[in-house]
């Protein structure tokens, strides 16, 4: 188990190495030059020439790779070319903005989900579970950026009850936990729960019908034992696969936020890419990825952990 | 192996496909259970309603769908002409989502199809030969598992720049590592079977046993997972098209004309969510298809 | 009575947390609305906060949110009048001549006691420091981003970088002398692109442009006290500012980039913001339903298609390009914008002074194209098919699309064929730039994309002059005609300023005669805000002054 351990966590130095040059590659395939985008259409060729100069545009792609690895792994990803700010700079502002989307979306998700989803496992079959997992089926099919749309013009528009943008009253940088920055969350928050809402019901629902369904369990129930122990026990065993999957919910809605960012104008790592992908600003793009990735990859790695650790069958 | 576990849809497909090889009256349980569910059959049918009405769209729809006409701009659902009324631009509504239909499913459906094919191949090699080959392959595929799937195709797309190609690139780049896993599993644990090493023992070539045995009890499963997928890419693509970098104007897709109409909300607000509606509906329909054909085809439950 | 008496004991904490919550509560009900009489809070297109050290980015809205507000030039513009053409008046120079002896030199007598938001006084050598930001590479202060940002707009100013010859020397603490290569009369509207940061400040933020983002200083009427980078700038009044006539009257403006159109129209209908830039004009009927006033003005900018005469080009003959202009429907085009657009007659409208006497009108008269084209040789079997570059958005490009669709509804009435090409803004500018004989152009005869047409270089020259085609210049089509030029030199040469608008409206009248674009209308500039905000001027401009409003 221990070897084990040890070996999931020596594994993440070749993933991080491949995400690295997946990333670098996938930035630099894109057709077009990177300076054209922050460049006024005027500037003369030479203008544009030091520029690229500067930015070590003009050398071969493995040199370019190499230097920004190096940097990388001493902490230094770049300057973001259209806006000249370091790309750590940035992502030290929107990376705790994304986190508390997709926190509040993943924790916000779990709790409808694993009530829908035990409500419907433990009546399984009756009306509740058709109903649950309508719900459930809904959240995964919406497109969510549209729901997000729609619910900004009833309560934002047409309502005034809630905003329909950004993340505060005095911008992100100073968010506090009151009620006039709350009610900018919540329309985001909605909106991003909503798929990890279905996702979770569905495997709540599965895993608690499944055990409810074994054979010891029903004869504990026809022992008489009493529902709550019953219940105890299918948490119990329903706690793993979910916690993982929620794990998993979380780094999808972390790297995945973009949508629901560029609907709310959320000033997180989704807003970053998105002008970093249409300014062709390849050090943020790189840069943001990456941390997304990494995050992803450690995220990943923490699930596999403590699903080994909580059953150790599920070590492979 | 120091791997991630498969996910609760996986571990299912996996946990069929052992069964399938198993018993023989199978297949048949599994259609009989299907004719006794209501509610998927009802899916089927309307999904091949949908399915139909886009393939057909050039014999139902009255119109061109590119032709706009400036005059009949919003126009709400119900003007004479305009069924469920005219577009930002003054085309029909009814001919662009039929049309849209046409590219949304192609878009859907293509990039999973493609997937299927290419990470079918990948995970079959890697779970028959096993060793070395097994580990590249599924090493590769890790580095790719390292990025969340919306996050993977934006990129992707985001490098390659808008339209239709590139995003069904970028699509089936996200979606071959999980079909590559699934079948991956599924392969090795046929391979592993008694009767299949017996066949080995007894001389019988690679090919054969593959084609014989692995084959045909492996893309059953994995192909209904791959189902479970398209609903996934068909709001992945209306995604990337309302950000920019799926379809172009002015092709009808669902998720473009969700974006282009975004600014009429005000005028008509009925036309601007009708393409919405489309998805969700294509979105719905398949998954619940798709639950409807794996719960028959669960023997556990 | 116990059980009263114990009860009242609870009394005081009772009040106390009623209190509470009712002060609580009373903070909820508070919205995110301005503090009474004083914050504007601006919804900009721009997609992030604008450079704030000097030169800004993001276009001329940088300028108009930023660089305009915090900072001057020598000369400024006039943004006092919505009824008359908005010229340059003096701004950090109180006047300025050409040397009548040597017509590349020119004195710029510099404002007094004029300070800058750090305390420091302003004067020549601060001029001179500004300009080697842009140009001398040895100067600790130069940079070549902001350089490239705005040196292209002062392509006469001297600057040789091989000898690190400077076409700006100090003559004394409050006079400089510019020397340009060629006597050209169009200068000061190049200096007014110039904005001056204060040397003093960036010696104190440790010579780093980036830290004086964070904290700029400049002459103008705002001062900067908080930028929170992609979401919102804050600005307050800087009292010591130099024009009295320009002393802003709000107490704080607030600028929030929402790139969005829906967004932004989203945010002035749910009352988090108070003005925004550019509202879909579809949601224009919805913003007056409720209640929001639309301002707008015709200003220098004018929508059209921008032509290929090179060997080859169908419009290379007078007769499509006519027929073309007279196929255009621009009453339709208006109303598809709502009736915010103004139908062009010409590349400049009117009543601008450059307009001239064209005989040739802009109208609608399809009858007349059909003849036209009929006798340069096209009818219904024999269409012309013509391809153009066009963008799906875009700063000024107004609503593209439906636009451009509309004028193909049009020209194929009278046979002409169009084929679009349609992509990104920063495309299609990549291919403005690269010319219509490029590779990327793939035979595309005409590009559209919007135009200033705010001073003279950029509405004429840069298109017109013969040799200013790729890669010196902007004359995409390659246009070259020697009486043009001829008028263009003209009009350098006359530094009077009536005279120079005279050589330039003959210019225009033959400009127009000849149909050298396909025009179709001015923009007016709609702006969406509440009724709460008072006193603004939308001047014929590009840029505004913010100075005049106040809330109620």
């Amino acid at each position: 188990m221990f070897a084990y351990l040890i070996r999931r966590v020596l594994y993440v130095i070749p993933i991080s190495f491949g995400v690295t040059v997946l990333v670098f590659a996938l930035v630099h395939m894109a057709p077009g030059d990177p300076l054209s985008a922050v460049v006024p259409p005027d500037a003369p060729e030479e203008m544009v020439q030091e520029l690229r100069k500067a930015y070590g545009f003009d050398k071969p792609l493995p040199i370019q790779y190499a230097t920004w690895l190096s940097r990388v792994l001493i902490g230094d990803l770049g300057v973001s070319v259209a806006r000249g700010r370091k790309v750590t700079d940035e992502l030290t502002i929107a990376v705790p903005n994304t986190f508390i989307l997709a926190v509040g979306g993943t924790l916000l998700g779990f709790t409808l989900g694993a009530f829908f989803g035990g409500v419907a496992g433990y009546f399984q079959g009756r009306w509740i579970d058709k109903l649950a997992t309508a719900i459930a089926i809904t959240g995964i099919s919406v497109p969510h950026y549209w729901l997000g749309i729609v619910l900004v013009i009833i309560f934002s528009v047409e309502m005034n009850v809630l905003p329909s943008f950004g993340m505060g009253p005095g911008g992100s940088t100073a968010w506090q936990w009151n009620a006039e920055n709350i009610k900018h969350l919540v329309l985001p928050l909605i909106t991003l729960s909503v798929i990890p809402m279905g996702i979770i019901t569905r495997t709540v629902r599965a895993t608690v019908a499944e055990i409810l369904n074994q054979e010891f369990v029903q004869a504990l129930h026809a022992k008489g034992l009493l529902t709550y122990q019953v219940l105890l026990h299918v948490v119990k065993n329903a706690a793993p696969t979910t916690l993982a999957v929620m794990g998993l919910q979380l780094g999808y809605l972390l790297g995945g936020s973009i949508l629901v960012e560029t609907v709310f104008q959320w000033p997180g790592t989704g807003s970053l890419l998105n002008s970093a992908i249409f300014e062709r600003d390849l050090p943020l793009l790189q840069g943001t990825i990456l941390i997304l990735a990494m995050f992803f990859v450690l995220l990943n790695l923490l699930v596999d952990i403590v699903q080994s650790a909580i059953d150790p069958r599920m070590v492979r | 192996m120091s791997r991630r576990a498969l996910d609760k849809n996986q571990q299912a497909t996996v946990d069929s496909a052992q069964v399938a090889v198993q018993s023989r009256g199978y297949w048949a349980t599994v259609l009989m259970r299907l004719g006794q569910d209501k509610v998927t059959l009802v899916c089927g049918a309307v999904l091949l309603t949908i399915i139909l009405s886009a393939v057909f769209a050039d014999a139902i729809a009255l119109v061109d769908p590119y032709k706009a006409n400036m005059l009949k701009r919003l126009k709400p659902i119900g003007t004479p002409g305009f069924p469920l009324g005219g577009d930002e631009m003054g085309r029909d509504m009814l001919t662009r989502l039929l049309y849209g239909g046409r590219l949304s499913l192609f878009m859907g459906v293509t990039p999973v199809v493609l997937a299927l094919g290419i990470g079918g191949l990948l995970g079959l090699v890697a779970g028959f030969m096993g060793g070395r080959v097994n580990m590249l392959i599924m090493r590769v595929m890790d580095v790719f598992y390292a990025f969340p799937s919306v996050l993977l195709a934006v990129a992707i797309s985001g490098a390659l720049g808008a339209g239709v190609g590139n995003a069904i690139v970028s699509m089936t780049l996200v979606f071959i590592p999980p079909l590559t896993r699934v079948t991956e599993s599924v392969t090795t644990q046929i391979r592993n079977l008694d009767y299949v090493e017996a066949a080995r023992a007894s001389g019988a070539g690679n090919l054969i046993i593959i084609r014989v045995h692995v084959l045909s009890n492996v893309l059953g499963p994995v192909f209904i997972y791959a189902t479970s997928l398209i609903s996934v890419s068909i709001i992945l693509a209306s995604g990337l098209s309302f950000l920019g970098l799926g379809t172009e104007p002015p092709e009808p897709e669902w998720g473009l004309m969700l974006n282009t109409l975004r600014q009429s909300i005000y005028v008509n607000p009925w036309v601007a969510a009708l393409p919405g509606a489309m998805i969700f509906f294509t979105s719905i329909t398949f998954n619940l298809l798709s639950d409807g054909v794996r719960s028959a085809m669960d023997v556990r439950l | 009575m116990n059980s009263i008496c114990k009860r009242l004991r609870h009394l005081p904490r009772i009040i106390a947390a009623t209190a509470a919550v009712a002060v609580v509560a009373g903070s909820l009900t508070v919205s995110n609305s301005a503090r009474a009489g004083g914050t504007l809070r601006v919804g900009m297109t721009a997609a992030d906060i604008p450079l704030s050290w000097g030169q800004p980015d993001q276009g001329f809205e940088g300028f108009r949110f930023m660089g305009l507000m915090l900072y001057d030039a020598l000369i400024n513009w006039d943004m006092s009048s919505a009824d008359k053409a908005s010229g340059l008046i003096p701004g950090l120079a109180e006047n300025w001549e050409v040397n009548p002896n040597d017509k590349t030199k020119w004195t710029f007598k510099l404002r007094q006691g004029a300070k800058f938001h750090d305390g420091s006084e302003f004067d020549a050598d601060a001029v001179l420091w500004n300009f080697d930001r842009l140009f001398d590479k040895n100067a600790p202060q130069y940079s070549a981003r902001m350089a490239s940002l705005v040196n292209f707009r002062i392509p006469s100013l001297v600057y040789d970088a091989g000898s690190n010859t400077k076409g700006w020397k100090k003559i004394d603490k409050y006079t400089v002398e510019f020397t340009t290569k060629a006597p050209d009369s169009f200068f000061p509207y190049q200096i007014c692109y110039i904005l001056l940061s204060s040397p003093a400040q960036f010696d104190k933020t440790g010579k780093d442009w980036n830290k004086f983002a964070l904290n700029p200083s400049g002459t103008g009427p705002w001062k900067l006290v908080k930028i929170v980078p992609r979401e919102r700038a804050e600005f307050v009044p800087f009292k010591e500012h130099w024009d009295a006539s320009r002393q802003p009257k709000l107490d704080k403006v607030i600028t929030i980039p929402i790139p969005d159109p829906n967004a932004r129209t989203a945010a002035l209908l749910s009352g988090q913001v108070d003005w925004i830039e550019a509202p879909a004009p579809d949601a224009i009927p919805k913003l007056k339903e409720r209640g929001m006033v639309i301002s707008s003005n015709l200003y220098p900018h004018i929508w059209s298609w921008h032509l290929s005469r090179v060997e080859g080009s169908p419009w290379n003959d007078v007769r499509v390009r006519k027929a073309a202009n007279l196929a255009i429907d621009r009453a339709g085009v208006k109303a598809l914008l709502g009736g915010y657009a103004i139908e062009a007659k010409g590349h400049v409208s009117p009543a601008d002074p450059w307009f001239g006497t064209p005989s040739f009108e802009l109208k609608y008269d399809p009858a007349a194209a059909k003849k036209l084209m009929k006798e340069a040789g096209y009818g219904p079997g024999n269409p012309l098919q013509v391809k153009i570059m066009i963008s799906a958005s875009g700063s000024g490009q107004m609503l593209p699309l439906p636009m451009n669709e509309y004028i193909q509804q049009n020209l194929k009435e009278i046979g002409i064929d169009v084929e679009f090409e349609v992509m990104e803004w920063q495309s299609l500018l990549d291919r403005w730039r690269s010319g219509a004989q490029s590779k990327q152009a793939q035979g595309a005869h005409g590009i559209n994309v919007s135009y200033t047409t705010q001073d003279p270089y950029s509405s004429f020259t840069r298109f017109l002059r013969c040799d200013l085609h790729a890669p010196s210049g902007v004359n995409w089509g390659y246009h070259c005609n020697k009486e043009i030029d001829e008028l263009l030199k003209n009009a350098s040469l006359a530094f009077d300023s009536k005279e120079r608008d005279r050589w330039i409206a003959k210019l225009h009248t033959i400009e127009v005669d000849q149909a050298l674009f396909i025009w179709v209308v001015h923009d007016v500039a709609p702006r969406g805000m509440t009724t709460k905000v008072k006193g603004f001027v939308q001047a014929r401009n590009w840029f505004q002054s913010l100075t005049p409003v106040h809330m109620e």
